[in-house]
């Protein structure tokens, strides 16, 4: 894990309190399908073989760090507006949301 | 499963404008002394900065620690005190400006204008450094890094220094 992030989660973003996203995210619907079949690969994909014990020659090999869990930053903001809609050709996403002090 | 799906964000960098038509986003980010600290200890090992601290003040400027191996003198350490310059707006005023109001003497500055040629061969493409000021052209330093499609979101980039806060004010449009 990158120290900036291992920071960031150690202080429970602390550091970025204040921060504020405001207006629209819009994403085409070439994005959306594109992302609907990435997810359909994932879904169909064989699952990951359980991990077997390393080499006694692979001593370099550590242990890969779990993906920090979202909610840890979910918990922190302050979503004052999340509207969606959608256009002709995209999906819309009109939002006001900050981290708490 | 992977939370980011490698294609997806590939193909949203490849052609931004075109995958996030109509977006219009304000950011403001404010970053905490402790936190720029961290990400300046996070830098490439392979420079000759030894030390590298930042401490933003309240009077829109922000002070650099620096120990650094130079060429000739050796190991040097400073306090520099920087200004930030105007905000970025695209496509007039592409260069984002730090000047530095004090902190290098009269033969650091004589030392950096002899050696102008070899600063400017090793800094990235879109980095300037001279004796008064540090500035950025951020579609070079962009195109450099390899996410040139990104240059034509940016409408609106400013730096501004509070007591231990240094804020990014960003505009993102994509038309």
């Amino acid at each position: 894990m990158h120290p900036v992030l291992k920071h960031l989660l150690a202080t429970d973003f602390a550091d970025l309190a204040g921060s504020r996203v405001e207006g629209t995210f819009a994403v085409s619907d070439e994005m959306v399908n594109l992302g609907l079949h990435e997810l359909m690969a994932q879904l169909k994909a064989p699952a990951s073989p359980l991990k077997a014990a390393p080499a006694p020659y692979d001593s370099s090999v550590a242990d890969p760090e779990p993906a920090p869990d979202p909610r840890a930053l979910l918990g922190k903001l302050d979503v004052e507006k999340l509207n969606y809609r959608t256009e002709m050709g995209r999906t819309v996403l009109e939002i006001a949301c900050g981290i708490k002090h | 499963m992977s939370a980011f799906p490698a294609n997806l964000v590939r193909a949203a960098l490849d052609n931004p404008s075109a995958a996030m038509a109509g977006t219009d986003l304000r950011i403001t980010l404010p970053l905490t002394r402790a936190l720029l600290n961290e990400i300046l200890a996070a830098r490439p090992a392979n420079t000759p900065v030894r030390e590298l601290l930042i401490d933003p003040n309240s009077r829109n400027r922000f002070r650099l620690y620096l120990k650094a191996q130079a060429p000739v003198v050796g190991v040097i350490s400073r306090q520099i005190l920087i200004a930030p310059g105007m905000p970025v707006t695209f496509p007039d005023q592409p260069w984002l400006r730090f000047n530095i109001e004090e902190g290098l003497g009269f033969l650091d500055r004589s030392l950096i204008s002899v050696l102008q040629g070899q600063i400017e061969s090793k800094l990235p493409q879109g980095i300037e450094l001279t004796s008064k000021y540090l500035r950025i052209h951020v579609p070079a330093l962009l195109n450099h890094l390899g996410y040139q499609q990104l240059v034509p979101l940016i409408h609106y980039l400013e730096v501004r220094s509070d007591a231990n806060l240094l804020t990014l004010d960003l505009h993102l449009k994509a038309e």
